[in-house]
């Protein structure tokens, strides 16, 4: 009988069961989305190791690597120097032209697995060539090379564009190498916490980028590197490192859901317990109304998990769609995300459901622990901030510590608040709404705790995106000096660099060069150019650079521990640092010389034309003659590319403003609940104002200023805590992350348009918890 | 001084539908209060005293019949008003007492009085409402929150409330219900004299034959059948 009259209850209540509905459930999509995209984001960062690659957590280099070298580290291995090294292999890496194609060869010792698991694990039959037809000599490639080869195909394998696997022994046939030489070595190091990250990262794809990689001491021979995958796949790194930034976001999403979670969940206790006290004193015992009370909120818990995983779905579906048009989303609804999902409504609103029972039926006492174990952790973080050791788990800690430490202060700021009330002047109806936002601390501090996290994430994200913005535009303002640059095919831009053709149009031509090269173990890329007064500036760099001088890029220099002044050998080569540059968007450390340096002569055999840049008052007629002259190559205006360097990046941006977005609304649903709660407590007042003659659009000023002394405190405690984040975002995530250090501009856009919207969700809750005018305050007969 | 105005109630009926049950809570009820005299309305619970006041209030629309309430210069008919009108009518002309929850909870004690004043744009009436506080012996408290006031405080600022702006008419929902003996006697005196005083017609719902007996003329309502 009790629970028939609960579930009368939730009908007989439509429009609050289906706001909480509606607001639960906005919660799990919030939840569900966020998950989805950082998984399928992963499972394309993860496709540019090759899959041969894939289970090796580390690498080990040394100049002319060969057999010799690899059988002596081995010895020492088995003779037990290296106990916590579980796997070493010899590997081929190389790029190479084969049949007109430049293809990746990479080698690896196949006979140490077994021939069926090569097939199974690593590669899928080719449809032409089934695995019936296997040939040791036969080499497994990428989809894009299936059709474009002579030799055996054994299979298809999951690789980046352009990859070919074989054995070691093909693999030195295709490249044309001596039987003892090799690229580097393959390591697989024991991890204790392996499998705590790897549980942890299907929580939350992308996490493990976050944690720091320390380098395990080796006590490895002279001349041996040794390093991890994030510094052999940098382009890897970079996607996770942006994967781990969303990721975040998505956990403070996630932050904000929960208790909107639990809001609804004390909303719901609020609004039955005059009920339950009833029953209660008919003789019905508090264990069975309890149970009674959390069967109605898990089954609205379970309906909106359900719900939001759907929409969660569909709105994943959208964001990658919008973020990396043309490409197909892979999304799946696997039982992690499920767990998740179900596991935040249901388990949330329990917990919260038992938690509120608990109060509601006795006070609790104010106890200090909560208050030191914040400042606990406020220590913590502030020893994570200055830290860099920490990694990026490091900087988010930061950001969820005082994301705790905010939310612990909004009671106590209401209470005193509510003490200077009377200090309000302006309209005495405006004075009730603005005051009525400060008359209940204990039962708004959950939703406006809300409003504020959602607010200060917005203000931070802003703030980093604009100041990142201004710092990118002050970039491309440096590089794209030139009117028009040339890029592609390289027989014609050698021809250009060559002939100097075009000239007569162009005030100015300048030739780019570059190679790949090892520097201390790590992947870079050095460019050779004419390095002029105009083109140093480019690089932030006033005077022309001397012939043993390098600019070196901030992610080089952070890689490399190395600054201004300091010295550098490349190839036998000392140069001295004679700058730091920005580079934002690059996926390689870089390294900038002059071509007249020694070292340009020396790697000259290796250099190879990248791009060819000129400077013209006749931008057009210039585009037309090149396009003419070399049809092959891709010549593009440095304004277009500006355009699309700018539209790219805030195209990155886009899913970041979404998940704000989505925040902001679910906060404005918490704030909703629980204002709507309230309506009990300020029942008795507004039917006394109705009575004195305050008509319809009075009360709804009223309701709108409550709703803004709401948006009003949440503000308070959101922009200091926002600032805190931008800081953070820009000065301690972004060095960690992706080496570039970005200056924090305190936008008057960034600041006004996220408070304007975090204004707008209290306004909007505020006017929509109104309902129907009140009636007299006489009683009904 | 005599006042002109007065309030006319005429064969008014006003009834609630439960379901298919229709209830008649008033029924061809007609009785006149004079400018500056008082009427006590008395009855069981559900006789129909609350309906009565909503309606006097212009809170209720009546199914039949009228109320007049003679204004300064025009008399207003109830029958014939929107909803906005009688807004504007309690707004402007009638003053109000109930038993509980009397005052603004976010408004101090001066805010509470001087808010009709507001709403009205008279501002030259804020004064008055310290002053009369300070008649009332509330001087000390003008700037206290109500929930630090005892009840028989509240209530004395509730009829502070209700008299700043001389309205022709004043309802009063069981005024002294909530109080002890002498807070009661206190809380009645300031009402009926001060009524009497500013020439304001009273009408008053309670189940105190004391303070019922304060009054001009005695209205008993009977519990109505279906």
């Amino acid at each position: 009988m009790i629970a028939l009259a609960l579930l009368r209850f939730l009908a007989r209540t439509p429009w609050s069961t289906a706001m909480a509905l509606i607001g639960m459930a906005l919660g799990v999509t919030s939840i569900v989305s966020v998950h989805l995209v950082s998984a399928s984001i992963s499972s394309r960062l993860d496709g540019l190791v090759p899959g041969a690659l894939a289970s090796y957590s580390h690498y080990l280099h040394r100049d002319k690597l060969d057999t010799a070298d690899y059988f002596s580290l081995r010895r020492l291995w088995r003779a037990g120097d290296f106990p916590v090294i579980t796997q070493l292999s010899p590997l081929i890496d190389e790029t190479t032209q084969l049949e007109g194609q430049s293809v990746r060869v990479l080698g690896a010792d196949l006979l140490a697995r077994p021939r069926s698991s090569i097939n199974n694990a690593v590669a899928k039959p080719n449809g032409k060539n089934s695995a019936a037809q296997f040939s040791w000599n036969g080499v497994w490639v990428d989809e894009s090379l299936k059709d474009q080869l002579s030799m055996p195909i054994n299979g298809i394998i999951e690789a980046p564009k352009g990859t070919l696997l074989a054995d070691i022994a093909t693999a030195h046939d295709l490249l044309g190498w001596p039987a003892n030489q090799l690229s580097y070595l393959g390591l697989v190091l024991r991890d204790p916490f392996a499998s705590s990250i790897e549980i942890a990262e299907k929580l939350l794809p992308g996490f493990g980028a976050g944690f720091p990689s320390a380098k395990p001491n080796l006590a490895l021979p002279p001349g041996w590197q040794l390093v991890n995958t994030a510094e052999q796949y940098p382009a890897r790194e970079f996607g996770k490192s942006i994967l781990f930034n969303i990721s975040a976001l998505g956990m403070l999403a996630l932050l904000v859901a929960w208790l909107l979670i639990y809001q609804v969940a004390v909303s719901w206790l609020r609004r039955l317990w005059p009920v339950f006290d009833r029953l209660h004193v008919l003789g019905v015992e508090w264990q069975q109304l309890r149970t009674y009370f959390l069967f109605s909120i898990g089954l609205v818990a379970s309906l909106a998990a359900v719900l939001g995983l759907v929409a969660g779905w569909w709105l994943a579906k959208w964001l990658l769609e919008m973020a990396v048009p043309g490409q197909q989303a892979n999304l799946n609804l696997d039982s992690w995300v499920i767990f998740k999902a179900l596991g935040s409504a249901v388990v949330v609103c329990l917990l919260g459901g038992t938690w509120a029972f608990h109060r509601s039926q006795q006070a609790v006492s104010d106890s200090s622990l909560p208050t030191i174990t914040t400042l606990a952790l406020l220590v913590a973080a502030t020893g994570c901030i200055f830290q860099p050791q920490t990694g990026l788990a490091g900087g988010f800690f930061a950001i969820a510590v005082l994301s705790l430490a905010a939310s612990q202060t909004i009671a106590p700021l209401l209470i005193q608040l509510k003490r200077w009330a009377s200090m309000v002047r302006g309209s005495y109806l405006l004075r009730i709404g603005v005051r009525e936002a400060l008359w209940h601390p204990r039962e708004l501090s959950v939703a406006i705790a809300g409003l504020s996290l959602a607010i200060a994430t917005a203000i931070g994200v802003a703030l980093m995106v604009d100041s990142f913005r201004v710092d990118f535009s002050r970039m491309l303002d440096h590089r794209l000096k030139y009117d028009l640059i040339a890029q592609g095919d390289t027989a014609a831009l050698n021809k250009i660099a060559k002939t100097n053709e075009s000239t007569t149009l162009a005030d100015r031509v300048q030739v780019y060069s570059k190679t790949d090269i090892r520097v201390n173990g790590l992947s870079m890329e050095l460019n050779v150019q004419r390095m002029d007064a105009f083109e140093s500036t480019r690089y932030s760099y006033s005077t022309s650079l001397a012939t043993n001088d390098m600019l070196v890029s901030e992610q080089a220099a952070r890689a490399l521990q190395l600054s201004v002044g300091d010295f550098l050998t490349v190839a036998g080569e000392t140069m001295t640092i004679s700058g730091l540059f920005s580079s934002f968007g690059d996926l390689k450390p870089r390294l900038v010389i002059d071509e007249r340096s020694p070292l340009a002569t020396s790697l000259a055999a290796e250099l190879e034309i990248d791009s060819v840049a000129f400077k013209s008052d006749q931008t057009q007629a210039l585009l037309v003659d090149l396009r003419e002259k070399f049809p092959a190559l891709e010549v593009r205006l440095q304004s277009d590319i500006r355009r699309v360097a700018l539209k790219t990046f805030d195209q990155t941006f886009a899913i970041t403003t979404v998940l704000i977005t989505i925040a902001l609304l679910v906060a404005a649903i918490s704030v909703y609940i629980a204002v709507t709660t309230m309506r009990l407590n300020r029942k008795t007042g507004r039917q006394l104002l109705n009575t004195l003659g305050v008509n319809r659009i009075e009360q709804l000023m009223m309701n709108i200023a409550l709703g803004a002394g709401l948006g009003l405190v949440a503000i308070i405690i959101a922009l200091p805590l926002g600032i805190m984040f931008g800081w953070i975002l820009c000065n301690v995530i972004n060095p960690r992350a992706f080496g570039w250090t970005i200056e924090l501009q305190l936008s008057a856009q960034g600041l006004l348009l996220s408070c304007s919207w975090g204004m707008l969700a209290a306004i909007a809750a505020g006017i929509l918890q109104g309902g129907g005018r009140e009636e007299g305050a006489f009683g009904e007969r | 001084m005599t006042r002109a105005s007065a309030l006319s109630v005429k064969q008014i009926s006003k009834h609630y539908q439960d379901g298919s049950r229709q209830i008649n809570v008033i029924s061809d009820l007609s009785f006149n209060v004079a400018a500056g005299e008082s009427l006590s309305v008395m009855g069981p619970s559900g006789s129909g005293k609350s309906t009565l006041l909503n309606l006097l209030a212009g809170l209720l629309e009546l199914d039949s019949g009228d109320i007049t309430l003679a204004l300064k210069d025009e008399s207003f008919s109830y029958r014939t008003a929107n909803e906005r009108s009688r807004t504007m009518l309690r707004r402007q002309h009638i003053g109000y007492v109930y038993q509980f929850f009397n005052l603004v909870p976010t408004l101090t004690v001066l805010e509470n009085v001087r808010l009709p004043a507001r709403l009205n744009n008279r501002r030259d009436l804020e004064r008055h409402a310290s002053t009369l506080l300070g008649e009332f012996g509330l001087s000390d408290r003008l700037n206290d929150f109500p929930d630090r006031l005892s009840g028989g405080e509240q209530q004395r600022v509730a009829v502070a409330r209700a008299l700043l702006l001389k309205p022709p008419l004043l309802l009063a929902d069981e005024p002294t219900g909530n109080l002890d003996a002498e807070n009661s006697s206190h809380v009645a005196d300031l009402l009926f004299s001060s009524c009497r005083e500013q020439n304001i017609s009273l009408v008053l719902a309670t189940h105190s034959n004391e303070v019922a007996a304060m009054a001009d003329t005695q209205l008993q309502l009977d519990r109505q059948s279906p």
